[in-house]
């Protein structure tokens, strides 16, 4: 499918989006209605392992995850409740796959799932999900809901049954390698400014390196100050690392679309490269899903142990400033609150490392109500916020999260996710809010304490880093 | 043959026959799907510790929640612990227990059971009223889970009709308390009530993979 | 011509020595007997004392005699009372002092000639296979008698659980081919005074009954809802303890001799239908479950085969054990649920086969 096929896109703005809004192209492709339904059903049964069954056997329909998401909790509609997203996936599971699906399909117990519903579902299975995993949370019978909606992405996008912005983006990103134009020319470019306007000593392209640096299209394009920030900490700890252009790209716009073949593409490039210049840690950037597609899903998209760690921005800073590699000054004199991103804390098991480099800097850490594992989403994770059409809802859901963090009385807002930072900044705009968020590496980077290390401190090998 | 002892007899024992078949059925159906190895680095090995755990610990909702959800789990509680203690404590369903199993504990006193049985209804009326009534719960219910409310309300009225001797002669009563009771064996494996098994199964996965992980549960 | 006329009741009574107002006794405690208010007394005396004697031919089948020994120890009224003043007794194989040819003849004579008005008791239960050749008397089977005498009867009264249900020949697996009287006789009023053996005094009432009143008020198995229209359950005096769930959980633990509730025993009261714990036995005297023992449930159908006397009601009635069948549908189970993961699988894989085929030219 390609580029010329779609209304065109608009890269340049605050928010990737398309030229001519109203020209939406929601379903791609030219299969017929029934291929369609066929193909979907396909992708659908695919998916159906142990795990997924197990969830699919096990919702007593209690309606409590509703209470959980943000986008049913602040607009009251019960169409948005996390198990109904997945309504028409549950329903071909039993239908397909279920011990009974015999009986299911002889007897007509569960219908065949219609285009007009996979239409219908779009929105509830994109636009009004991030996969922040918060239903997982409340579920009494623990089912992980927001595992089945990623499931579920891949039978929708091999239906061509994606909203509009998220297929460019990911189209765009496999074909280019960034949704957002940061191709590898763009990408060595802004790291050459980057270099220069902060005095950085940058590495590009080294045949060795035991660190592996990642970033995300976000920070690239909006937040380049953070390949200055990352290069700093890292020449500050003395690493050996580098930035490859054949594999730089952390987000991971296969996963975040559904297309699980993309998805693939998308993490080995980077496992190439860390290979490619044996590297003993590949570093992900401020994003969330990208640590949920590295992290969580790379060595089984690769099929077997990757030969190396896995680490986020956040929680690498966090050991490094606990055992002292990273030194800072106390001197970030304020009161802070920190938003937990839902795929490094919740999903994927990062809640301390923020903390231990907050206190470090001397901030004052005022939690959120609900902070760490049951932080509420942003609303813009999960693809979310390139989707112009669910803006609507992801105010609403924002406005949480504004509850939030004005009750801290903090003065300062922090995160460790760039899509996160995107979203914030989007909405500030939107309600004229004063809080704008900043983020953790750039807080550190900020910060570092450049004067010679007492002699007694080691510098770490990057073979030594723990989780 | 009189309908107590068909009640007793023929229907009691096919209706354990597809109990046990209809789960051992369901649940291999589910278990011996396909499953993916996972080749990422864990953050803990203590998997098994984990589904325990979870297993434990969904069983109350996380304070951030409660506020929020405990009408609805209080509802459910009321009608679950008022369904054990009838099940489990009427020293007569002892009884048959013992005569399926050779398992016997002491019994409650039956004024107990028989106050616990029509708070159960009670809650599981009000539970219906609440699906019913709750924008949510409409959208998502379906045949099945009235058909279970109603397999499982059922029991407990016309065995409270039995005690009673109330409105039939009483070995009528209790053919058709047993009769309902064959029911709910018989349906259990097909619909939602399955969940008294896929509750540790499904809890258990989930914390055994988040163990795994070090996610939030 | 020997016109004599058979003397009354009233003058059974009297030729027996006892007075008018023992006759009014008898009646009097007749209907307080079969609860029947006042005025009914009045109204038995009168009816026994203007009619003769009625005949009562009693057959006996597949039977232990236990049935005709309850009937002697009646207390109201007497089996004296009974066959010398109130009925004519005409054949019954163990009271009659005749054998043989002789009594034969004697009962063929008394049907005879009361032909059409005469009560038919029988007790036990009738073989039918082999031209009812399982229960063979003088030559004749039960079968072909009961047959007979049914057709000559006001009504038939069958006595016992044998002959009103089929009782322990009926009993699985039932070798004679044995049936109940209702089961053959379907064109008489029948009674059914079910028991193993009855109370004497339902038998005996029931009977006096039917001599002042006709057929009493049956239930849904035919018998007298004065005595069979309650359970013993319903009456029994240990029942407050059924309701607070104290039970004897064996024959001389603590609540057995605190004279707690037999159900864990198996007691069968609550399904049982009878005037044991009101009426009890040897007048008044005890009755199963006062003695420390569960009710048998021996006045219903069937309850050879209900279970077990030692097992409690809720108990299943399965017989030979569960256990293997249960065995069966667990292996039976786990075997089709793996062939349908399997059959899943297959498809799955079929799936993802004609996925990677190339997609359909645009």
């Amino acid at each position: 499918m390609s580029e010329a096929a779609l209304p065109p896109l608009e890269t340049q703005g605050p928010r990737f989006g398309i030229k001519k809004p109203e020209q939406r192209q929601d379903i791609q492709g030219d299969l017929s209605d029934a291929a369609r339904v066929d193909t979907a059903m396909r992708e659908f049964v695919r998916d159906f392992g142990a795990v997924a069954a197990t969830y699919m056997e096990s919702c007593v329909h209690c309606g409590m995850c509703a209470e959980a998401c943000p986008f049913y909790v602040e607009t009251g509609d019960p169409k948005y409740t996390p198990i109904w997203k997945i309504e028409p996936f549950k329903q071909a599971y039993k239908r397909e796959v279920s011990p009974f699906a015999f009986f299911m399909r002889a007897f007509n117990l569960k219908r065949k799932v219609t285009l007009e519903e996979l239409e219908q579902w779009q929105e509830l299975i994109y636009d009004s999900c991030t996969m922040c995993g918060r239903c997982t949370l409340i579920c009494p019978m623990g089912i992980d809901i927001a595992s089945l909606v990623g499931l579920a992405r891949h039978g929708m996008h091999k239906a061509g049954l994606v909203p509009h912005e998220l297929w460019a983006a990911a189209e765009r990103a496999e074909r280019e390698g960034s949704p957002l134009g940061a191709t590898p020319k763009v990408f060595k470019e802004r790291v050459e400014w980057m270099g220069d306007e902060s005095d950085v000593a940058m590495h590009m392209d080294l045949e060795q390196a035991d660190v592996l640096v990642t970033m995300s299209s976000i920070e690239i394009q909006k937040y380049p100050q953070a390949l200055a920030a990352v290069a700093k900490v890292l020449n500050h700890m003395g690493l050996s690392w580098t930035f490859r252009s054949d594999g730089y790209e952390a987000t991971n716009f296969g996963l975040l679309s559904g297309n699980a073949d993309w998805q693939k593409d998308m993490s080995l490039k980077l496992i190439n490269a860390a290979i490619a210049c044996k590297a003993k840690v590949l570093l992900l950037p401020e994003c969330g899903h990208a640590y949920s597609a590295m992290r969580w899903a790379g060595a089984n998209v690769y099929g077997k142990p990757l030969p190396f760690k896995v680490r986020h921005i956040s929680e690498f800073l966090g050991e490094h400033v606990a055992d002292g590699s990273i030194r800072v000054k106390k001197d970030l004199d304020t009161t802070v609150t920190f938003h937990d991103p839902c795929q490094v804390a919740r999903r994927g098991g990062v809640f301390d490392a923020p903390r231990v480099v907050l206190a470090a800097l001397g901030a004052e850490v005022r939690e959120l109500q609900d902070n760490r594992g049951m932080s509420w989403c942003c609303g813009g994770g999960g693809g979310v916020i390139s989707i112009h059409r669910a803006d609507a809802i992801r105010y609403k859901a924002f406005q949480i999260k504004m509850r939030q963090v004005d009750a801290t009385g903090a003065a300062m807002l922090v995160t460790s996710c760039s899509n996160c930072r995107l979203s914030f900044d989007d909405s500030q705009a939107h309600f004229h809010w004063d809080k704008t968020a900043h983020s953790l590496l750039e807080a550190v980077a900020d910060h570092l304490d450049e004067a010679p290390p007492k002699p007694a401190a080691a510098v770490p090998s990057p073979g030594s880093v723990t989780p | 043959m009189d309908l107590l002892s068909f009640a007793r007899g023929p229907a009691l024992q096919w209706a354990l026959v597809i109990f046990v078949l209809g789960s051992l059925w369901r649940l291999a159906g589910i278990l011996l799907l396909r499953r993916k190895p996972d080749y990422t680095e864990p953050r803990s090995r203590a998997t098994w510790r984990g589904a325990l755990k979870l297993i434990v610990t969904r069983t109350w909702s996380r304070r951030e929640f409660r506020a929020s959800t405990a009408f609805g789990q209080s509802l459910g509680y009321v009608f679950h612990i008022g369904l054990v203690v009838v099940v489990f404590g009427f020293v007569p369903h002892i009884l048959f227990i013992h005569s399926l199993t050779g398992l016997q504990w002491p019994g409650l006193p039956s004024s107990i059971v028989y106050v616990s049985g029509a708070l159960t209804v009670a809650a599981l009326v009000a539970a219906l009223v609440r699906r019913l009534s709750n924008p949510v719960l409409r959208l998502l219910s379906n045949f099945d889970d009235y058909f279970s409310w109603l397999v499982t309300v059922t029991p407990v009225i016309t065995g409270l009709l039995a005690v009673a001797h109330l409105g039939a002669r009483y070995e009528t009563l209790l053919a058709v308390h047993i009769l309902s009771v064959c029911l709910l064996l018989a349906w259990l494996p097909f619909g939602k009530l399955m969940h008294v098994f896929l509750v540790f199964i499904s809890r258990g996965t989930t914390g055994a993979l988040f163990a795994r992980k070090g996610a939030s549960t | 011509m020997n016109t004599q006329r058979d003397p009354t009741v009233l003058e059974s009574f009297q030729q027996q020595g006892l007075s008018r107002r023992a006759f009014l006794k008898f009646c009097a405690a007749t209907a307080s007997l079969l609860a029947l208010p006042a005025a009914r007394a009045a109204e038995l005396a009168e009816k026994l004392a203007g009619m003769p004697r009625p005949t009562v031919i009693y057959l006996s089948f597949q039977e232990c005699t236990g049935c005709l020994e309850s009937l002697t120890r009646s207390f109201q009224p007497t089996l004296e009372s009974l066959i010398f003043n109130t009925i004519s007794l005409a054949y019954n194989d163990t009271l009659q002092a005749a054998a043989g040819e002789a009594a034969e003849a004697a009962r063929e004579d008394a049907m005879r000639k009361a032909w059409g008005k005469y009560v038919l008791i029988v007790d036990g239960a009738i073989p039918r296979p082999e031209d009812g050749a399982y229960c063979v008397i003088g030559g004749r089977s039960a079968l072909d008698l009961l047959r007979h005498a049914a057709e000559g009867a006001a009504a038939v009264v069958a006595v016992g659980t044998c002959a009103a249900f089929g009782g322990i020949p009926y009993a699985a697996p039932n070798p004679t081919g044995a049936a109940s009287v209702q089961d053959l006789v379907g064109d008489r009023p029948v009674i059914n005074i079910s028991g193993c053996p009855p109370i004497p005094e339902v038998i005996t009432g029931t009977i006096v009954y039917f001599l002042g009143f006709g057929v009493p008020e049956l239930d849904a198995q035919r018998r007298p809802t004065m005595f069979y229209g309650t359970t013993i359950h319903d009456r029994c005096y240990r029942r407050p303890f059924y309701d607070k769930g104290l039970f004897a959980r064996s024959f001389d633990d603590e609540g057995a001799r605190n004279g707690w509730c037999l159900y864990e025993l198996g007691c069968k009261g609550p399904v049982t239908y009878n005037s044991c714990a009101t009426m009890k036995w040897n007048d008044g005297t005890s009755f199963p479950i006062q003695s420390g023992h569960g009710c048998l449930g021996c006045s219903e159908p069937n309850f050879w085969d209900g279970g077990g006397f030692y097992r409690p009601l809720s108990s299943g009635l399965w017989h030979g054990g569960i256990g293997e069948g249960l065995g069966v549908a667990a292996v039976a189970g786990v075997a089709i649920g793996g062939a349908a993961a399997v059959a899943a699988r297959q498809r799955q894989k079929r799936t993802t086969e004609a996925g990677k085929k190339p997609p359909e030219a645009p």
